[in-house]
């Protein structure tokens, strides 16, 4: 098993509510299964999935959040050196929409200043129980400056693309990281545990 | 979010969220025990936690509230539930406004405990960062209420190696050992490297240095004959002189002029044993600050299907009178939850069911956030430990680390400076006397060429190594945990969960690794996997609910771990290298 042929590797981490459909969503991008088998997610730390993009290998490694989120309880190093945020409610629960500040907040607090946060609505298939509208949705992504998409991890509907979306932003951003060297991105290699630098030096 | 009710049935149930109750949290997930871990507090790892600039001026607030009221001579006995008197007398400076117009008197100084906001936001921005700069870049801040560091072959490394709780820290060696000595502070040369490459070292003391360093590896008759006589004792009748004596002592030892030979050498070694496995000094820190390690914990608890509540309490344990162990908890909504084991903090044990009410030792606490490093270098990102001997007769030896912000722990053009000791009197009593010969305050504004300090804190904290975690009057199905100790490794903490788990469930592992999630096969939805995209997905999951992948990688990564080698960082799988990069980068 040969890990190091890759030229980027990214940490995407996936909060939201409980029962949103996180788990789902990555089980389905990265074994094609839905619904997931529940017992398998014990002692699952985060899944791992390579995809190509213009020619170039991209390890993606995607963290659950172990369901700390249940009684918010996320511990904050869940947030650190995370490349991506996918922030996810369910469109058929106000609830989960309305607790998205709260969510922001945490983001603000712990998450590195450069995040790449992306909103995703999902359960677009039941369609007829939505409550929150699309509309409302992206109006609110916009004015956070996050992307917005709307999946069904059930039917498979735009969660490849939401992680090739991802994949592509967090691409462009690395080019740009290492043509500005701004001083607020991490030492080249110190403490740094995924970071654009190091995927090449690995042996 | 709705308020869902927890589940009723536990094995264990933990309350308080500190190192050793987290590891243990950890180990008993892991192997299969359910765990209801609680804390009330809305943030982890208690006295263990470490908090941004803004926080720990919330924190500084919630202090207050039960310190303010105390007055001289007076003590706080706290109640379960209230605050657990593990903290007092909290005092903050800020001299921020001092600094940045240097010529005004020492009125500016506030000598309360609140931290001078208002006035010092009014003040011009020249190049010194001012209060309001701390408050707006609050959150680049972790600052540990416990000032520890990683022996990087002590136990907390090798259960983070063996767990592969690693994983979730990332880490950077403290790269110069400092001490303080005639006034000036000095590199100690402590590697085979740095004793080549010392200026301040003659050819006698190093040759002298290096056959000592070597010489005492080995346990000798003549190091037997001083056993039970001071160390200091020892190392003078090696006719080391006082440069080589100070630096072992203080620096190397760590230890005080009346330790005993034995102690002094044993602590010699550990220190020697540890140089070089991640770099040229013994020691790591954790990138964001120790309040990261109890969570990493935590979290592999979680993984592992431990539940998570905080800002949730207990409030009563019910017992079973005849056998005398603890069924089931009553938790802060009033939930019966039944469990066989509940560990707890030492500080919510009630007053009344201890053995000794209160704690019988206090350490001194001093955080600074100052302008520049206290030894100036070619690199501006160092990280350093400075022993600082006792000043006076009868004053406390300080250890002192300081965090340059590539360790994520301060905000950039600053430093962060954790002063700790045994308490001989107050925090400010016992440390402010060595931060005014280190570095320019008010006090000391003559002190042109030390770091200007920009904000202080200075409390104390119990002693969790004078706190007594048996005997109480309990339940034989609960145990305690005490919180940290003043020393400078992790060593108790560790101990303390290892031996716990051990009693309780004497024949399991604790905490073996966790499966590289590169290895995770993933069975029961075999029929909907037909389509799987990915190589890995092709084998057919069989029985249990995880294995490991077969195959010669995966084989051979599983052996290293078990031995904890460092090995593992140069041929373990990708992830691996990842998790340990700074480390590994650095032992290069």
């Amino acid at each position: 098993m040969s890990m190091e042929d890759y030229d980027y590797l990214f940490k995407i981490v996936l909060i939201g509510n409980a029962g949103v459909g996180k788990t789902c969503l990555v089980r389905r991008f990265t074994q094609g299964l839905f619904p997931p088998g529940q017992g398998a997610t014990i002692g699952v730390d985060f899944m791992i999935k390579t995809v190509e993009i213009k020619g170039e290998k991209v390890k993606l490694q995607i963290w659950d959040t172990a369901g700390q989120e249940r009684f918010r309880s996320i511990t904050q190093s869940y947030y650190r050196s995370a490349n991506a945020l996918i922030l996810t409610y369910d469109i058929t629960c106000e609830d989960s929409f309305r607790c998205l500040p709260e969510w922001l907040r945490e983001i603000e607090q712990y998450a590195n200043n450069q995040v790449v946060t992306i909103l995703v609505g999902n359960k677009i298939d039941l369609a007829e129980k939505r409550e929150v509208l699309r509309q409302r949705a992206e109006d609110f992504a916009v004015a956070q400056s996050m992307l917005y998409l709307e999946t069904s991890a059930k039917e498979s509907d735009n969660v490849e693309k939401l992680f090739l979306d991802l994949a592509c932003e967090l691409i462009r951003e690395a080019k740009q990281n290492k043509l500005d060297n701004s001083d607020t991105a991490p030492m080249p290699g110190e403490g740094k545990t995924i970071s654009y630098l190091s995927c090449c030096s690995l042996n | 979010m709705a308020a869902e009710d927890l589940p009723s049935e536990f094995d264990v149930v933990i309350l308080g969220t500190g190192l050793a109750e987290s590891v243990v949290a950890a180990a008993f997930s892991r192997v299969g025990q359910r765990v209801l871990h609680v804390d009330r507090r809305s943030y982890y790892a208690g006295d263990w936690a470490s908090f941004t600039f803004n926080g720990l001026l919330s924190w500084i607030q919630e202090q207050h509230v039960s310190t303010s009221l105390l007055e001289e001579g007076e003590e706080l006995i706290c109640l379960s539930n209230s605050d657990s008197g593990s903290i007092r007398n909290v005092q903050v400076f800020c001299f921020t406004r001092w600094i940045t117009d240097c010529f005004v008197t020492q009125a500016s100084q506030t000598q309360g405990e609140e931290p001078e906001a208002d006035r010092s936001q009014s003040e011009p921005a020249k190049k010194k960062i001012n209060y309001a700069q701390l408050v707006k870049e609050g959150r680049r801040f972790n600052i540990d209420l416990v000032s520890k560091l990683m022996y990087s072959r002590g136990s907390l490394v090798d259960l983070l190696i063996k767990s592969n709780v690693s994983r979730y820290a990332e880490f950077k060696n403290i790269t110069r050992i400092l001490t303080y000595r005639h006034g000036n502070v000095e590199q100690v040369p402590c590697s085979r490297a740095d004793v080549f490459a010392s200026r301040q070292l003659s050819v006698v003391e190093k040759r002298k240095l290096m056959r000592f360093l070597t010489s005492c590896m080995e346990e000798t008759e003549e190091q037997r004959a001083y056993k039970g006589r001071p160390y200091l004792e020892f190392l003078s009748d090696q006719q080391l002189g006082d440069n080589l004596q100070h630096f072992l002592l203080h620096s190397i030892a760590m230890v005080t002029e009346d330790t005993p030979t034995e102690e002094g050498l044993a602590s010699t070694r550990h220190f020697l044993h540890c140089l070089g496995r991640y770099g040229n000094t013994p020691f790591l820190f954790p990138v964001y600050g120790l309040g990261e390690i109890p969570q990493c914990f935590c979290r592999m608890c979680a993984v592992f299907g431990g539940i998570y509540c905080l800002r949730h309490s207990v409030s009563c344990l019910l017992v079973d009178k005849e056998s005398n162990r603890c069924k089931a908890v009553i938790d802060s909504r009033g939930q019966r939850i039944s469990c066989s084991h509940f560990v707890v903090e030492e500080c919510y044990v009630p007053a009344n069911q201890k053995k000794v009410a209160t704690p019988s030792r206090f350490v001194s606490r001093a955080v600074l956030i100052t302008d520049s490093s206290v030894l100036h270098s070619d690199s501006e990102q160092q990280v350093s430990l400075v022993t600082v001997p006792p000043i006076a007769a009868g004053c406390p030896a300080v250890r002192m680390v300081e965090l340059c912000p590539s360790t994520m722990t301060c905000m950039p053009g600053t430093y962060l400076v954790h002063l700790t000791c045994q308490s001989v009197g107050s925090a400010y009593e016992d440390l402010s006397p060595v931060v005014t010969r280190m570095f320019r305050t008010p006090e000391s504004h003559d002190r042109e060429n030390c770091p200007s300090v920009l904000w202080c804190l200075y409390f104390n904290m119990a002693d969790g190594s004078g706190v007594e975690v048996e005997g109480h009057d309990l339940p034989s199905n609960v145990y305690v945990f005490s919180g940290p100790d003043g020393g400078l490794s992790h060593e108790r903490a560790v101990r303390q969960a290892e031996s716990i788990f051990n009693k309780v469930l004497p024949d399991e592992d604790f905490c073996p690794p966790a499966p590289n999630p590169e290895d995770i096969i993933y069975d029961g939805d075999t029929a909907a996997s037909t389509g799987g995209e990915d190589e890995k997905q092709e084998k057919e999951g069989a029985g249990g609910e995880e294995k490991n992948e077969e195959g010669e990688a995966g084989e051979e990564e599983k052996k290293e771990e078990g031995r904890a080698g460092e090995e593992e960082q140069k041929e373990g799988a990708g992830e691996e290298i990842h998790e340990k990069e700074g480390a590994g980068d650095l032992a290069e």
